[in-house]
């Protein structure tokens, strides 16, 4: 009965000499790319509506009159598809060379250079020369507000930009105006895009560099950047992402395709929120001692002393502040530091939270959600208990004043005063930036961000998700899961964690909702954590 | 072991003269000192002449109003196989790209002149031009303005008596 079924749903078909069984459905363009032949497309998006506009991926199909929009025409049983025919391979030229006619060929000055498929399809296959003679048509440049620019003269007529705002978006503040050669995209009113949330998308989706970013305008060169996988840190909703970076800062992110999560989008706060991650005026070296006693030491030095008061610690009362901007190892590497050196009377982190959410209409999983930290769920997971306020500040009185050990990680104590942690009689402080509150920490230990380590966070749909190092740390500082893993490592006389990995399936160990799962298992796309139980 | 001498000849006296050595030896030299022909080139006063296609320090080419070509399109830092190429692209108040930063470290350049055959503005050139002494190595890193201010000609990308290099 199963066999019945999969043969219904599926059919059979050559492209280029190569038989290929896809799902009943599928577009020609898609088929081809599962055999790993690229039909140069423009206008198709798999996460918009395709309208067979841009005639670029027409392929020959035996049979047919004509060339087929490979984007729009469906598999069917049987079906002997060219894509490198010589009436295929000529139309493309010609289409190419008809692109060409207006567009400006101001590649080094486009931001797109690099990226670019005009680019990349003319060298592969357009002419060496174009024979229009007529004067271009010039446009100029439009500010469509937000944080897009308009090239007029580079547009392809895609339209592309026009049904994402229309269809994902659901906003459609994008239009084409006039016919011909002289149509172009343009907004309705003045105030443009200002103010769509979600109108980043649009310079990632524009196949060539029309729509260009203000803020990377410029910035750096497409292939200078490296590309890291990591996790968006803009909200709990965990957006797959990749930083893009270049002599050693991040340069912009940019969205990861994840159907389970973000499609492939992301909102425009978490893309503009990635300059804290290039923020100097880091702590670069461990220091210990109280107040004017503080004094700058090695790890080797900071460690066997911090291990020493720590083995001396004797069961007091440990109060934690944890950090949801911290990876899921360094949380549980900090709650099992505290359950090892005595008894945990408080394990707390606080997170800003917007007033409201902000989904994306046409993606209903994507939603850039209130808690704005990317890993408040796993802290809730690993035993640690909100407080505070919407603004991230307050609820840690009973930490301040706590008179037994205090741990704290991530969290900069904005808010609180220089007296916080007088009275403890051991307070440890794991940061990245150095506070007015931490200047009785007996120990001040600089830590790495998301970006300069790896580790892995829970978003709020309950999948446990990869990040990638994509930045040195600055200075001597280290990932919270080593300097942590080392001590506990040292308390239990069980080693110090070699990697991420390894601090991973220590905290599986200890902690049920990871049971099972495994670095690898994870992957780059992540698991959800009821599925790894179910 | 028993000593014995050895009786060694000496050789007539034709065969150990050395005058006609001599004779022959400073001729050479009395030719050399009354031959017209000269090889030194006395420099400074004389320059050499370059070949076109003869690599020097560089040279940034200006439009009409002092403006530099370069769009900051990032080519030759690209390019560059030493490296030695800093560029920080940017925009002017007429909203065209432009460097704000070139600096092109020219003890770390080995003058292949990529960077002006990549170049799709013409800007960047390498120079016919080796009189480069400074007091201090930090005027070594050209920085735009001075790139700009070079005069001196530039290097051709192909000879043209020899397009082809043939």
């Amino acid at each position: 009965m199963p066999d019945n079924g999969r043969k219904a749903d599926t059919v059979t078909l050559t492209i280029d000499g190569r038989e290929v069984t896809v799902p009943k459905g599928t577009s020609l363009l898609h088929a081809a790319e599962g055999l790993g032949v690229e039909v140069p497309h423009y206008c198709y998006h798999p996460g918009l509506s395709a309208p067979a506009q841009c005639r670029i991926c027409l392929v020959e199909v035996e049979g047919a009159p004509k060339l087929q929009p490979s984007c729009v025409t469906m598999a069917e049983d049987g079906q002997v598809v060219h894509t490198e025919s010589p009436s295929a391979v000529r139309m493309r030229k010609g289409v190419l060379e008809f692109y060409l006619v207006n567009h400006p060929l101001d590649c080094p000055i486009c931001d797109m250079s690099g990226e670019c498929m005009l680019q990349d399809y003319v060298f592969e296959e357009g002419r060496e020369k174009g024979r229009s003679r007529e004067p271009k048509r010039v446009f100029g440049r439009d500010d469509f507000g937000g944080d897009v620019l308009f090239y007029g003269d580079r547009c392809v007529m895609c339209t592309r930009c026009v049904r994402f705002m229309d269809e994902v978006a659901r906003d459609p503040r994008l239009t084409v105006v006039e016919r011909g050669s002289r149509a172009v995209i343009d907004t309705f009113f003045e105030h443009g895009l200002e103010g769509a949330s979600y109108a980043g998308n649009i310079v990632d989706i524009c196949p060539v560099g029309a729509l260009v970013s203000k803020d990377f305008l410029h910035k750096a060169r497409a292939w200078d950047l490296d590309h890291t996988e990591s996790i968006c840190p803009g909200c709990s909703q965990g957006c797959n992402i990749e930083l893009h970076t270049r002599d050693n800062l991040v340069q912009r992110l940019k969205p990861r395709e994840n159907q389970e999560v973000n499609g492939h989008w992301m909102c425009d706060y978490g893309r503009a929120n990635y300059e804290w991650m290039n923020h100097p005026g880091r702590l670069e070296e461990p220091e210990v001692g109280r107040g004017n006693d503080r004094r700058p030491a090695d790890w080797q030095e900071a460690l066997a002393s911090l291990f020493q008061r720590l083995s001396d610690a004797g069961g007091a009362g440990v109060r934690i502040v944890g950090s949801p901007l911290a990876s899921n190892e360094a949380l549980a590497g900090l709650a099992a530091l505290g359950g090892e050196v005595g008894s945990i009377e408080a394990c707390v982190f606080r997170s800003p939270r917007a007033p409201d959410e902000d989904p994306l209409p046409g993606f209903p999983t994507l939603v850039r959600r209130r808690d704005l930290a990317p890993n408040v769920d796993g802290a809730g997971i690993l035993g640690f208990e909100r407080v505070g306020g919407d603004d991230a500040a307050g609820g840690l009185r009973e930490v301040a004043g706590h008179d037994g050990i205090i741990l704290v990680l991530g969290d900069e104590l904005r808010d609180q005063s220089e007296d916080f942690g007088a009275a403890a009689s051991l307070f440890v402080y794991l940061g990245t930036a150095d506070s007015p509150a931490a200047r009785n920490a007996d120990f001040v230990l600089p830590v790495t961000t998301f970006a300069e380590e790896e580790g892995s966070f829970v978003n709020v749909l309950g999948r446990v998700q990869r990040f990638r190092q994509g930045l040195q740390a600055p200075g001597y500082a280290r990932p919270a899961w080593l300097v942590l893993g080392a001590l506990v490592g040292a308390l239990r006389g069980d080693g110090t964690p070699a990697s991420a990995a390894d601090a991973f399936e220590r905290m599986a160990e200890a902690h049920a909702a990871f049971a099972g799962l495994t670095w690898e298992a994870i992957g780059t796309s992540g698991t959800r954590l009821e599925a790894a139980h179910a | 072991m028993a000593i014995s001498v050895k009786v060694m000849r000496r050789p007539e006296p034709g065969r150990t003269s050395y005058m006609r050595a001599t004779l022959k030896g400073m001729s050479l030299t009395f030719k050399h000192l009354v031959r017209l022909k000269k090889v030194t080139l006395e420099y400074p006063e004389d320059q050499p002449d370059l070949h076109p296609r003869w690599r020097g320090t560089h040279r940034m080419e200006v439009h009409a109003d002092g403006r530099p070509k370069c769009v900051a399109c990032g080519l030759c830092p690209t390019v560059c196989p030493a490296n030695c190429i800093r560029l920080v692209g940017g925009e002017d108040d007429q909203g065209n790209r432009y460097p704000i930063v070139y600096e092109i470290d020219e003890f770390r350049c080995i003058f292949c002149g990529m960077c002006q055959e990549v170049c799709p503005v013409e800007a960047i050139h390498v120079g016919q031009h080796f009189e480069n002494a400074e007091y201090t190595r930090d005027r070594f890193v050209y920085d735009l303005d001075r790139l700009m201010e070079q005069d001196h000609p530039t290097t051709l990308l192909w000879d043209p008596s020899d397009p082809r290099s043939e």
